[in-house]
């Protein structure tokens, strides 16, 4: 391999113990409340980083930069998971939202499921988000409404979460008996989770995932096995889209039997005029064509 | 206002045929065009190494002068109607008795304040002895204020510098129509 | 061949670091280029005046860039009062990463020999030019990153409390939700015809076959470089920030650093987009005769293909930049018609229009009796039909008179 890498990585496990306690060292002193204190949060950085690289040379810690990301990517999105649900401010709550299914889907990237990842990301953190900004701006998020920044039927949440957080642990250590503990740890080009869960499975379907080309396999898989839970959902969707144009007929319709029966209160200030202007302003984005520049 | 306001004229778009509903033939119109553009002549003029043309430097309005006669004196009488014609009020005259036997007075001092001028041209229309003309000299600068309220040396200084390309109206009139004499060119 | 962790991260990490830099830069200078065009355009001569600072030098104008970089970074880094802090710098942070991140699975050609210099220890295998070469989803991944932009621009807006900024990142997510679908469908066809979602395997199925996309795909091309253009909110799409309504749009209340972020990000988007379409429909970086199509290149040829494809990319932002000056922006009905109503049915044909193309009873036997060139002659026949049926049928999208229909149903 290059000589150049390998003496760089040779100095680098000679020294970074010096390293690190430099860095413990000059983090600390940024921490101290001296008399004039700055770069307070920078110190806090450099002194966790170089608690890290300590900690990393404990043997606890073996294949620190393999599980580290995996950890790290989890405290992430696990933190941000609570977020979503805790914070007062929805907006702040949808990032949080958007930040936790980056996580998930850096998860899925890490454990080689590259299609899973990208499809969280276009599905939910994409569509599904956005949208979900759209409701949240028309919430009033910042102003005085009291209903939109508490939690309703806390009590019920809770217990509910609890309980499928408990579900999915018993039924993840009942699922997952066959990780070997002893299987070294990770192979070169697929990070130590991926191998150990895919273990787990049959050789063949280790390869089978694991394969360059699985995304054609995964479309294969989608459109013959899978294909009628493809199709409902797909419907399903369809119905919702029809349901939405057919909700903004509706209100058209209604609106121009009130224009026809008061053919001059048509634009004044009254309650259907401004129903109507609502409906133009909802159509468009039903792709129905109507005015923004109202 | 409404779509439906009885005042309102429409007035209706003209209507594309099939071509131009079909958008491609338009976008490659507008591409040529656009494109033709893109290598054509440009009109800008790099300035400082460049001089721009001045269609008829006889007619811009560009820095004052003042005047001389044949003998080198100033040609200004001190009557003031520059200073009065001025929507600026940007003339500012000192008027003393002439010294010499053709005029009554003469300015002692003659100043412009060319921050404040507009270059209209109302000075030079005013002037009844074509004393006071603006030049073609655009490139008007300074790096105070008090360098650009101009005394009566440097207007004069000016007039030296353009007369041989720009000759005043007096002489212009005279060399159109040499048979008037040359104490009516004033008057024109 | 087998590397240490050490080496991959190492590799990994070059890559990305050049990446950053030479797209840095290029957004930098294209921005002057965009000046530049947008000068010659209108007969003008465009900035020529900066060179190298503190000489007489003046090289074309090519110091721009630094004096307006340095002119950003100068800037006071101003916040207003009324905005949402964290949010507010998030914003421009997060539309500059999804930015820069598309350009992981892009290629820059192929791939370059083994670099050996045994003077500084450095001895490598082939070196792939694309940050993440083992991705297999690419196209899916960029499409993913393109939805994630929509989050700069709308947090940009929300933060900003501001009414243009509001509207503009609200138009900006319509406008941007409404053309991924005609995006996904110009990909559609090229995915369908080479079976992978690799853009290195793209360019290669053309380069072997020699035949590029847009000769028999060329409704695609058009249904991808419209809705492109509408992605990265070029004009004629340039609602999001229209001076005329919006002031600024999303970006009313940025000044300095962050205002540069978000520019440096909208020309990235533009990059991606002009990379994607000479990727997908012009070959990526094969030329006839030129590059050859062999998968592991010598010097010669690896150089040519880096070449060729930036050439290429260059020729599609020039034309981007000349579309700009060539149409005013659509009203946003328009908008929304012509995403809907046009590109929408044209995509699904283009996309029927492959499948059968490619079905062994129809289109196989068509070019096996006739001739390859038939797939030419029907892609083009099938286009000017389409839009042929799609201005006979829908409502004109660019239709400027007034609706009277909206008063009065």
């Amino acid at each position: 391999m290059t000589n150049l890498l390998e003496r760089l990585t040779a100095w680098w496990h000679a020294y970074n113990v010096y390293v690190a306690l430099v860095l413990v060292a000059v983090g600390l002193y940024l921490l101290l409340p001296r008399r004039r204190s700055w770069g307070r949060a920078a110190g806090a950085v450099t002194s966790v980083i170089g608690m890290g690289l300590l900690a990393a040379r404990s043997p606890a810690f073996a294949g620190f930069f393999q599980q580290g990301v995996f950890w790290s990517l989890a405290a992430v999105t696990i933190s941000a998971a609570a977020a979503t649900v805790t914070f007062r401010n929805p907006v702040y709550c949808a990032i949080w939202f958007a930040l936790a299914l980056l996580g998930t889907a850096a998860l899925f990237f890490y454990q080689g499921a590259q299609f899973l990842g990208v499809a969280t990301v276009v599905v939910y953190a994409g569509a599904i988000l956005v949208t979900f900004l759209f409701v949240l701006m028309l919430a009033n998020p910042k102003g005085q409404a009291y209903y939109d920044r508490i939690s309703w039927e806390a009590w019920l949440a809770a217990p509910a979460a609890a309980v499928l957080l408990g579900v999915m642990t018993v039924a993840l250590a009942r699922g997952l008996p066959a990780i070997d503990p002893a299987v070294p740890a990770g192979s070169p080009d697929f990070p130590v989770p991926a191998v150990s869960v895919a273990r787990a499975m049959s050789q063949p379907r280790v390869e089978e995932i694991l394969a360059t080309d699985h995304m054609a396999h995964l479309g294969g898989q989608l459109f013959s096995r899978y294909l009628l839970a493809i199709e409902i959902a797909g419907t399903l969707l369809l119905v919702a889209l029809v349901g939405a144009v057919a909700i903004v007929v509706h209100e058209q319709r209604s609106r121009a039997t009130v224009d026809a029966a008061h053919p001059t209160a048509g634009h004044a200030l009254t309650p259907a005029a401004l129903a109507a202007g609502r409906t133009q302003h909802d159509s468009q984005f039903a792709g129905a064509g109507a005015n923004i520049h109202e | 206002m409404q779509t439906n306001d009885p005042s309102i004229t429409w007035v209706e778009e003209p209507r594309l045929g099939l071509a131009g509903k079909m958008y491609l033939p338009l976008i490659v119109q507008g591409l040529t065009t656009t494109a033709r553009h893109l290598v054509s002549k440009k009109v800008t003029v790099s300035f400082p190494e460049e001089r721009p043309q001045i269609g008829n430097p006889l007619i811009y309005r560009g820095v004052h002068r003042l005047n001389k006669d044949e003998q080198g004196r100033v040609k200004c009488v001190a009557c003031f109607l520059c200073a009065t014609a001025c929507p600026a009020h940007c003339i500012d005259i000192i008027g003393i008795e002439s010294p010499w036997p053709d005029r009554e007075k003469y300015p002692e001092s003659f100043t412009i304040d060319e921050l404040r001028c507009i270059f209209c041209g109302m000075c030079e229309e005013a002037c009844p002895v074509d004393a006071i003309e603006l030049t073609s000299l655009f490139d008007l600068t300074g790096r105070s204020r008090e360098e650009m309220i101009f005394d009566k040396e440097k207007l004069l200084s000016v007039y030296d510098q353009t007369k041989d390309a720009e000759p005043t109206q007096t002489a212009q009139l005279a060399a159109e129509a040499p048979a008037l004499p040359p104490s009516s060119g004033g008057a024109s | 061949m087998q590397h240490s962790m050490t080496y991959i991260a190492v590799e990994a990490l070059v890559k990305i670091a050049l990446l950053a830099f030479i797209m840095m830069t290029a957004a930098a200078y294209l921005v002057l280029l965009e000046r530049w065009v947008a000068a010659w355009v209108q007969d003008r001569r465009g900035p020529n005046r900066v060179g190298v600072p503190l000489t007489k030098i003046k090289l074309f104008g090519l110091g721009q860039p630094l004096a307006d970089g340095l002119k950003f970074i100068f800037k006071e880094e101003f916040t207003p009062k009324h905005v949402d802090r964290w949010l507010y710098t998030l914003a421009p942070l997060s539309i500059l990463a999804a930015a820069l991140a598309s350009f992981a699975v892009i290629p820059m050609g192929s791939s370059l020999p083994p670099i050996h210099i045994p003077a500084l220890g450095l001895e490598t295998d082939r070196i792939e030019l694309v940050e993440a070469p083992s991705l297999d989803v690419g196209l899916v991944y960029v499409f993913a990153l393109s939805s994630m932009a929509v989050y700069g621009v709308i947090l940009g807006g929300w933060a900003s409390n501001n009414k243009y900024s509001l509207l503009g990142g609200l138009r900006s997510s319509a406008q941007l939700i409404a053309y991924e679908i005609p995006l996904g469908l110009g990909i559609l066809g090229v995915v369908l015809a080479s079976g992978s979602l690799r853009l290195e395997t793209i360019c290669t199925d053309q380069a072997t076959s020699g035949v590029w996309n847009i000769v028999w795909q060329p409704l695609g091309f058009l249904v991808f470089f419209v809705a492109a253009l509408a992605e990265s909110a070029r004009l004629p799409f340039d609602l999001p920030e229209c001076e005329q309504e919006l002031i600024g749009g999303y970006h009313t209340e940025y000044a300095g650093m962050r205002l540069l972020l978000y520019l440096v990000a909208e020309f990235l988007h533009m990059v991606v987009a002009a990379f994607l379409i000479v990727i997908l429909y012009f070959g990526g970086w094969h030329l006839w005769g030129l590059t050859g199509s062999e998968s592991d290149p010598g010097w010669g040829h690896a150089l040519a293909r880096v070449a060729v494809l930036s050439l290429k990319t260059l020729a599609v932002i020039v034309l981007v930049m000349l579309v700009r000056w060539s149409w005013p922006r659509f009203r946003f009905d328009q908008l929304m018609t012509l995403a809907w109503k046009v590109m929408l049915p044209l995509g699904l044909v283009n996309l029927v229009l492959v499948a059968v193309l490619y079905e062994p009873e129809l289109g196989g036997r068509m070019v096996a009796e006739y001739g390859a060139w038939t797939r030419a002659a029907l892609g083009w026949g099938v286009m000017l039909a389409a839009c042929a049926v799609a201005a006979l049928t829908a409502p004109l999208a660019t239709d400027n008179r007034p609706r009277l229909d909206w008063g009065v149903r």
